[in-house]
């Protein structure tokens, strides 16, 4: 009975007492967290130039991060650090008032400065998502007034480059000479609505903590967490309330996630499965392009892979969903071994009695390479062309390696999944790039097109360029889009009526968690 | 290391829990041997007249009167599989563990036998490759060379027997240094007779042991390959229906896609055990001069 009485029990139950509450509380769940899941997990540290480079590791960054514009719920532009802008007639002069209630996560306030330090940094050390080399001069008339300077008009500068150029502090990054190397705590000061409170890489966590005084509203949240978490784990987890968001459910899992109590948005993702091909290689040649289009099943495919996860996908690059999908039919390369056996023929292939194809009296093997996503996909592709009798050879890579074999040219086929929304100008990258999960294209016609559409001056006119594009592309086929699969992201009540950004958050990222969704 | 010990612990109570049976038939032995060899052989003349391992948007289906084991995630039948996979994963198991094992018996008995430089220099060699993550040396491989069926033999062979390094050596070292040797070679034996007659039968059972694990490794490695780059990953074998069967596992289809490979290969090692144990006490190893201390 007396042990109760000594002062130093006391204090120890005390402390106990409300040590237990405090677990209680957070296992509770203070109001005011928000927890995504995210199955990969790590997407690198969210600042400009150290995140992953990928869509999931840019629009993380873009919560930390703010650009001169963002994107309303219906994907148009508004303002965000630039509180409005003028354009010349020309299109070679752009003028930017910053909006000077906006202030770096260390309380310095944004200026012009910081924007015009970022288009000249930008050019010094290139950011992968946001090409700046058309910007001539990048002036500071005022504290809050920008002049940009282009060298050749620019269709997609608001829904491109203003849009997806995060914007730098000048007092951080002005000395930094490597900013790939740059993953000090200052790397991650932004101007966005969160601030990044911690990052563990091995665990791929990140915990996000509000930005309170932000300029344009404040977060809904106190903290965001997110975590790494496998499908199965995070829908036990959501039917405990432990987590608010998963944010790409697996579509086939979609009654499951219902069943635990999520509300789910679908949409067609637009993040399209193709057929690429080695231009450098066999596959320079259109026809043989075309045979191996017409060789394929998209429908027999994709029920098998897909079910009802994915659509066949447009043969023109833009998908329907996309703003500059055009109204045309494009040709769909139906199945049909015979034209495809034509155009083989013609192009002095010749079919032995094995019902295998030779080219010169060699059995023709074409490599095929994917990454591990794309692996069900490969295995019926490869089977539908081997009964058509064309020998595979299939190599499930890993990004690096996959990145080396396409340089080396040492490929004919690869199967790849890429986004084909954000601003039109993203052609460039997608299609004529060089990097992995490029089409590696570089026919001069539709380089042409292209090109015409980046410095049409009118929305009109650049998506009359855009429908030739589409139908160029089509019948140029620099790549056999596929599927087009489904999104899906599942969500509790914390958040309300999630929608999949149209036309894609900024670059191009199909996603139902654009910041203005974590913004009151 | 531990989790090896603890895996030949139970490998050697399997030997004693199949040692009444197979003691007094070694024809048992002699028969799976004889099975295992014909189904493997039964499997590559037969393979080209069995049905194709189709896909088909028949996906997840259950097993049923048209698909006897069910379908899998593209629509391939499981039991088509597990017939084609047969013979591949009996030949790619059986050679590797082989050669693997071969290997290390090699540098073991170089270790043992040829002093101490040499044998600080073999188990420097065993302390680099385990420190090394195998996975790490395939990546590396897998970006030089792209190995066919038979180069796969071989990685999975050099990236397998130094772990069986660590076991046979201190065995070996044993048994060489036991009375019972020691007095054979007083009274004129030769080594080949001290290696046939001693050491050979007292190091059986750990031999069969590490066989085994070869085999359950190989298996299972295989499968990783495709993912490495290293080979199609349409090679079918039961450790790749395995794999693929791990992305089913919160659906019921775990139950028909993983249950038939893992049992298939879990009759594959008790059949390897069963020849391993039935050699032994057949007297196929000592002869009819076998010396029994019971």
């Amino acid at each position: 009975m007396h042990l109760i009485h000594q002062p130093l029990v006391r204090v120890a139950a005390a402390t106990l007492a409300a040590l237990l509450l405090t677990l209680a509380a957070a296992m509770a769940g203070p109001v005011g967290q928000l927890v995504i899941t995210d199955a990969r997990g790590d997407r690198g540290m969210l600042a400009p130039y150290i995140h992953g480079k990928n869509g999931i590791g840019y629009l993380y960054t873009t919560y930390v991060f703010d650009s001169l514009l963002s994107q309303k719920k219906d994907g148009d532009v508004t303002p965000a650090l630039a509180k409005r802008w003028t354009i010349s007639r020309n299109g070679l002069v752009c003028d930017i008032y910053i909006d000077l209630r906006a202030h770096w996560h260390d309380g310095e306030p944004v200026t012009a400065e910081d924007a015009a330090f970022t288009f000249s940094y930008m050019q010094e050390h290139p950011y992968v998502f946001a090409d700046v080399r058309n910007v001539k001069e990048a002036k500071v008339l005022s504290h809050d007034h920008l002049r940009l300077q282009l060298k050749k008009p620019d269709a997609g500068l608001l829904t491109g480059m203003l849009l997806s150029m995060p914007v730098l502090p000048k007092h951080v990054y002005a000395d930094i000479v490597e900013p790939q190397r740059f993953a000090e705590p200052e790397a991650v000061i932004g101007s966005g609505p969160y601030k990044l409170a911690d990052y563990n890489k091995a665990q791929g966590r990140y915990v996000l903590e509000a930005n309170a005084d932000y300029y344009l509203g404040a977060p809904k949240f106190k903290r965001i967490a997110i975590v790494k978490m496998a499908t199965d784990a995070a829908l036990r987890a959501a039917k405990a309330d432990e987590i608010d968001i998963i944010s790409y459910l697996p579509p086939e899992r979609l009654e499951q996630a219902k069943e635990s109590g999520l509300n789910v948005v679908k949409a067609f993702s637009n993040h399209s499965v193709r057929l690429g091909f080695n231009h450098s290689g066999r596959f320079g040649s259109k026809d043989l392009r075309h045979a191996i289009a017409y060789a394929i099943n998209r429908p027999a495919l994709i029920s098998t892979v897909y079910q009802e996860t994915a659509d066949v996908a447009d043969t023109g690059f833009f998908q329907e969903a996309s703003p500059w999908h055009s109204d045309d039919v494009h040709p769909s390369y139906a199945f049909s071994p015979r034209k495809a056996a034509d155009l083989l023929t013609a192009k002095g292939w010749s079919r032995a009695e094995d019902q295998l194809w030779y080219m010169d009296g060699e059995q023709v093997v074409l490599r095929v390479l994917a990454s591990k996503r794309e692996t069900k996909a490969a295995k019926v592709l490869a089977e539908q062309l081997e009964t058509f009798g064309i020998k595979l050879d299939v190599r499930i890579l890993e990004r690096a390696a996959l990145q080396d074999s396409l340089s080396e040219g040492n490929y004919d086929l690869a199967l790849y999944a890429s986004s084909t929304l954000g601003d039109p100008n993203g052609i460039l990258r997608r299609v004529f790039g060089k990097k992995w999960a490029s089409d590696g294209y570089s026919g001069k016609k539709l380089r042409a097109l292209a090109d015409a559409q980046s410095v049409a001056t009118s929305r009109q006119q650049r998506q009359d360029i855009l429908n030739k594009f589409q139908e160029v592309y089509s019948q140029e086929l620099p790549a056999y889009a596929i599927a087009n699969p489904y999104m899906v992201t599942a969500y509790n009540d914390k958040l309300s009526s999630l929608k999949f950004m149209p036309g894609g958050v900024a670059i191009g990222v199909p996603s139902a968690l654009h910041k203005s969704y974590l913004v009151d | 290391m531990q989790w090896q010990q603890v895996w030949r612990g139970e490998g050697e109570l399997m030997l004693g829990y199949w040692s009444p049976i197979t003691q007094s038939a070694g024809f048992v032995s002699k028969g799976a041997l004889a099975a295992s060899v014909i189904l493997m052989m039964a499997g590559f003349t037969l393979s080209e007249s069995l049905p194709a391992y189709k896909t088909s948007p028949d996906v997840l289906h259950p097993p049923s009167a048209e698909y006897w084991l069910g379908t899998n995630g593209i629509g391939q039948d499981v039991f088509i599989g597990l017939v084609r996979a047969a013979p591949v994963t009996i030949f790619l198991a059986l050679v590797t563990a082989t050669a693997a094992l071969v290997l290390a018996l090699a540098a073991s008995s170089l270790a043992a036998f040829g002093g101490p430089a040499v044998r600080g220099a073999v188990l420097r060699v065993v302390d680099v490759l385990q420190v090394i993550p195998s996975i790490l040396l395939l990546l590396l491989l897998a970006a030089w060379i792209q190995p066919g069926f038979l180069g796969l033999v071989v990685l999975l062979a050099l990236t397998g027997w130094h772990e069986d390094v660590r076991v046979a050596l201190p065995i070996l070292l044993r048994e060489l240094t036991r009375e019972n040797v020691h007095f054979a070679r007083r009274m004129g034996a030769s080594r080949t007779y001290c290696l046939r007659h001693h050491i050979l039968p007292a190091i059986w059972p750990a031999i069969v042991g590490l066989f085994l694990q070869n085999v359950r490794q190989a298996a299972l490695k295989s499968a990783g390959f495709g993912f490495l780059g290293l080979t199609d990953p349409r090679l079918l074998t039961w450790g790749s229906m395995m794999q693929d069967a791990m992305e089913h596992l919160y659906t019921d289809a775990w139950a028909w896609l993983l249950l038939p490979p893992a049992g298939a290969l879990s009759l594959f090692l008790i059949g390897i055990l069963i020849i391993g144990e039935g050699y032994s006490q057949s007297g196929g190893l000592t002869g009819k001069e076998q010396y029994d201390p019971g």
